[in-house]
């Protein structure tokens, strides 16, 4: 499938690697269709990745794994409500979070509260927003990425 | 009801305040509108505040 993106020009993404949102993304109902992509033309790479539309070009959102940012991350989420994706056994879930990244890096945040969960067997995927009290939704992570950047070199 | 398993019932009308309790299947998100509405401006904003410059900086 065909698509053009903001940042990566035209891309070819082989139909079984698309990620299927059967609900859309809060806010972005109407798109289901995304592919994540990964920047490889670095040797080292990115830990952040890029949740692309496949529909709307505009439409990209950085997502990055919250085990990356966070020492612990266990979003608390009704059982049921995975069943939209096929009911994921745990072991088949992969967990993003999305990143806001303004020009001034240090208000980078990411959103603990609503993360991306990704069925891996059938790559259908949505956005839940977790029970947990104390997730944030704009947590600064600036610290966190430049401590992982520091790492990476 | 909504549709065929949504029910939304009055539990309680005490002076202005109305509570109302909504039985959906557990497979129906059943989100609080401000938190609801929170997440969708937080994802609003990821995608439009996207500044190509920065993120050379951090990638």
């Amino acid at each position: 499938m065909v698509a053009e993106t903001k940042f990566f020009g035209t891309i070819d993404i082989e139909e079984e690697k698309i990620i299927e949102f059967p609900m859309g993304i809060i806010g972005f109902e109407n798109l289901r269709k995304f592919a994540l992509i990964y920047d490889s033309e670095r040797e080292e790479r990115s830990k952040i990745s890029w949740l692309q539309s496949m529909e709307e070009p505009l439409m990209v959102l950085p997502v990055i794994n919250p085990i990356d940012i966070v020492e612990e991350y266990s979003p608390i989420i009704e059982d049921e409500l995975t069943k939209s994706i096929g009911d994921p056994a745990d072991a088949d879930i992969v967990i993003f979070v999305t990143m806001s990244i303004p020009s001034d890096l240090t208000k980078m945040t990411a959103n603990l509260k609503a993360p991306i969960i990704i069925n891996t067997v059938n790559r259908k995927a949505m956005q839940v927003i977790a029970e947990n009290q104390d997730y944030m939704i704009k947590y600064n992570v600036y610290d966190a990425i430049e401590r992982l950047k520091k790492a990476g070199e | 009801m909504i549709g065929n398993n949504i029910e939304i019932t009055v539990l309680e009308v005490k002076g202005e305040q109305i509570k109302i309790g909504i039985s959906a299947p557990k497979n129906i998100p059943v989100y609080r509108k401000e938190l609801y509405v929170q997440i969708q401006e937080a994802n609003r904003e990821t995608v439009s505040s996207l500044d190509m410059e920065s993120l050379k900086q951090l990638l």
